[in-house]
């Protein structure tokens, strides 16, 4: 085969790949095969290593716990290397009675869920140790005892106003400034997407520390740090190849201001389904304690958000589908987010939301800096970004005195 | 508004926060609330009268008392008085004690590496034909008087010793660095001493730390008879109240009498109404500063540390510190079931809980005890 294509180079190069189909491939099946024979090796013969632990190493993550009237239901995930068997519960100090499904010993990675029939009062406190086969303890705390809510309709709707006031309308009041915003001059405009730019950064580092935050509850296997990384890196590089595609598509300016103003309100909005999701399975864990004046500071903190996603559309006319749509994009996340956290929580599944979030709101920041040099271009006015990064950021961490 | 003034509070928590103050204002405090009926939960207790139906409060499960070696109700019955000779018209009494590491089905699914003592003559032993350990290890019962030689062999990885209450020399004492001090492994030793004074006593290792050494189930019962022995009783059983901290915090995670939890209330012990009862009864809980017994629905007299004929106590509760023990005498009134635990009730919750199963004597008319 090699004699067919000497003298052309162009010629040698598909020769090259000729040789790839047959040489080439065995070369590159060779290492697999011999992987798999030094994994048959390992698995049979140890290799020569002492790999028995001396000590059993256990992992159990608690992923949920359930109540209703005269049961505890503990949603449980063995987080380590062997399979581990639930021998014996005691809760508040006594050996229980108790049930595990599917079965008592949980497979690599494999959930159960133990039941226990216990009558818990409402408020109190309780203190339950899981003891494996091993005879060790996995403890979980429940610091207020009160029953689970069900998705029921009552719920599901109280989910949908909490998701409307943290998320939605805040985000309109932010939008309803539009007209007036519109009337200011070049100076200003700047001054508000540099605003956006100090608002974005501030709420990226704050996503970023949830996401770490959660990371501490998700089993070890799924290394919740990777999974911010994966999520915050593909979704930062895949929002600028889309930018950058309709740049190479020649929309005008407007048409991709207008596109940017789309994608901070997605980012937004991925941070609130983060938001959603905390609020949910606060209310879960019975963290929830009442207070007007803190929906309120919610509500201020929570309006900047619109103004940011108008921030780059004020010299234009969107219409107002747009307008509305992109309130939409970035509020309506907190609902869904809510009801995932308060129906279905999962850290694994938080802890990948808030990475999404922190890769769109970076991003975002950048296009927004983008513009803003671009203006730059035309008229330097360092100080009024300075003051408007300044601004944001402070705005954001002044209005998180409110309800901290 | 209480969490406001929480340290330290986050985004996250403010959002959780802010989330209830959401459902406050717009008056969907509802789903937040419980009906009383919901929140009417009774404590749990337990009946007196239970049957052993799943509801319970016990273990789940059933220990494997074969492949443990031992069975509680031989450690109940269980008199190890070893083998006898004569030696210058003295009777001699001689024990084979051998320490060994082993694991031992705790609690039905926990597994723990206890160090436990083994005797070929425990029933244990005889039951397996080979040497047994066992927690608590063998009820070794002599008669005042005699001389007692005990040979101690250490097949642990550890070093161990013997350490009797009674009356006898310091180097036959079983304590590190004194005499012949600790028994290394694969070394041996043979403990002689006279049997005094006659009562109820006990044995453990006494190799620091001596927390662990005696928690990991190194101890048990050692009873000098007086001549004559004791009252003629129907029944005597031998109950070491102990625990186990299965995860090595310094706290115990279960407790009974003779190592298995609730075993006795799962498999009620059985006495007829009229029958004398006699308890030895050794307290070997480590980590807790005192442990007690109480005898449900009965009185019994009580002898401390079993060296008078002559009670001091007529009474259903008493308490022991540790390594304190004492007998106690009874004979139930009435047929039922009837409990018997640490009026600690902690540890009666966590495994110390027993049964007597009374029933009626053939023959014998309700209501004919002593």
């Amino acid at each position: 085969m090699a004699t067919q294509s000497e003298p052309k180079p162009g010629v040698r190069m598909t020769e090259g790949g000729r040789s790839f189909s047959l040489a080439t491939a065995v070369l590159l099946i060779l290492p697999l095969v011999l992987l798999g024979g030094v994994i048959a090796l390992f698995l049979t013969t140890g290799g020569g290593l002492q790999l028995a632990s001396p000590v059993p190493v256990e992992a159990l993550t608690v992923e949920r716990t359930v109540m209703a009237p005269g049961t505890i239901e503990i949603a449980v995930r063995n987080g380590g290397p062997e399979p581990l068997t639930i021998a014996q519960v005691i809760i508040n100090d006594a050996v229980w009675p108790m049930d595990v499904v599917p079965r008592r010993t949980i497979p690599r990675l494999g959930r159960a869920t133990v039941r226990l029939d216990y009558e818990w009062v409402e408020g109190e406190a309780y203190a339950i140790r899981l003891l494996t086969g091993n005879a060790i303890a996995f403890d979980v705390e429940i610091p207020v005892a009160f029953t689970t809510p069900t998705p029921t309709g009552r719920t599901f709707l109280s989910f949908t106003l909490i998701g409307l006031y943290v998320g939605v309308i805040p985000i309109y009041l932010g939008i309803l400034w539009f007209p007036a915003l519109r009337a200011l001059e070049r100076r200003w405009m700047v001054f508000l997407l540099a605003l956006t730019v100090g608002l974005l950064l501030f709420l990226g580092v704050d996503t970023v520390v949830e996401a770490l935050e959660q990371a501490a509850s998700v089993p070890a296997p799924f290394q919740a740090i990777g999974l911010v990384a994966i999520g915050a890196t593909a979704t930062f590089v895949l929002l600028m190849a889309i930018t950058r595609r309709q740049q190479a598509i020649g929309r005008d300016e407007a048409d991709r201001r207008l596109a940017l103003a789309y994608m901070i309100a997605a980012g937004i909005g991925l941070h609130n389904l983060g938001e959603g999701l905390a609020i949910g399975a606060a209310y879960n864990l019975g963290e929830i304690a009442l207070g007007a004046f803190l929906v309120v500071g919610f509500i201020i903190q929570n309006i900047t958000e619109g103004l940011g996603i108008i921030a780059p559309v004020l010299r234009d006319r969107p219409s107002l589908r747009n307008l509305a749509l992109m309130g939409l994009i970035g509020g309506v996340p907190a609902v869904v987010g809510a009801w995932i956290g308060g129906f279905a929580p999962s850290a694994t599944l938080s802890v990948l939301f808030f990475g999404i979030g922190t890769g769109a709101i970076f991003e975002v920041a950048y296009e927004i800096a983008g513009m803003l040099r671009k203006d730059m271009a035309k008229e330097s006015m360092p100080l009024v970004i300075f003051a408007g990064v300044f601004a944001g950021m402070v705005l954001l961490w002044v209005t998180g005195m409110l309800i901290k | 508004m209480n969490g406001l003034e929480s340290e330290g509070l986050t985004r996250r928590n403010f959002l959780k926060i802010g989330g209830a103050g959401i459902a406050g204002l717009t008056g969907v405090a509802g789903l937040h609330r419980i009906s009383a009926g919901e929140a009417a939960a009774a404590p749990p207790h337990q009946e007196h009268q239970q049957e052993h139906d799943e509801h319970a409060q016990m273990t789940v499960g059933q220990v494997d008392h074969q492949r443990n070696g031992f069975h509680p109700l031989d450690l109940l019955y269980d008199f190890d008085y070893g083998t006898v000779t004569e030696e210058n018209g003295r009777t001699v009494r001689e024990w084979n004690i051998v320490a060994v590491d082993q694991e031992v089905e705790i609690a039905p699914g926990v597994y723990f590496p206890a160090w436990v003592y083994g005797s070929p003559t425990s029933a244990a032993s005889r039951k397996q034909g080979r040497v047994v350990g066992q927690v608590p290890g063998p009820t070794l019962r002599c008669v005042e008087g005699e001389l007692l030689r005990i040979h101690f062999a250490n097949a642990s990885l550890h070093p161990h010793t013997l350490h009797f209450h009674g009356i006898h020399s310091a180097r036959m004492d079983g304590a590190p660095g004194i005499g012949r001090g600790m028994i290394g492994p694969g070394e041996s030793f043979t403990y002689e001493f006279d049997a005094e004074p006659f009562g109820l006593h006990l044995y453990h290792c006494h190799v620091f730390p001596l927390a662990r050494h005696i928690a990991k189930g190194l101890y048990g019962t050692f009873i000098v008879d007086p001549q004559g022995g004791w009252p003629p009783v129907d029944h005597e059983y031998v109950m070491v109240m102990n625990g186990i901290d299965v995860d090595f915090d310094d706290e115990n995670d279960f407790y009974a009498v003779n190592t298995i939890p609730f075993h006795y209330q799962l498999h009620p012990i059985p006495i007829k109404v009229g029958e004398t009862v006699r308890i030895f009864l050794v307290n070997l809980l480590e980590f807790d500063p005192i442990n007690s017994f109480h005898l449900h629905a009965n009185f019994f007299h009580y002898y401390p540390t079993g060296t008078s004929l002559e009670p001091s106590e007529y009474t259903d509760t008493i308490m022991q510190a540790q390594a304190q023990r004492g007998i106690l005498e009874f004979a139930y009134k009435y047929p039922g079931l009837f409990m018997f635990h640490a009026h600690k009730t902690e540890f009666a919750e966590l495994g110390w809980t027993g049964n007597f199963e009374v029933t009626v004597a053939e023959g014998a008319g309700d209501g004919d005890a002593e």
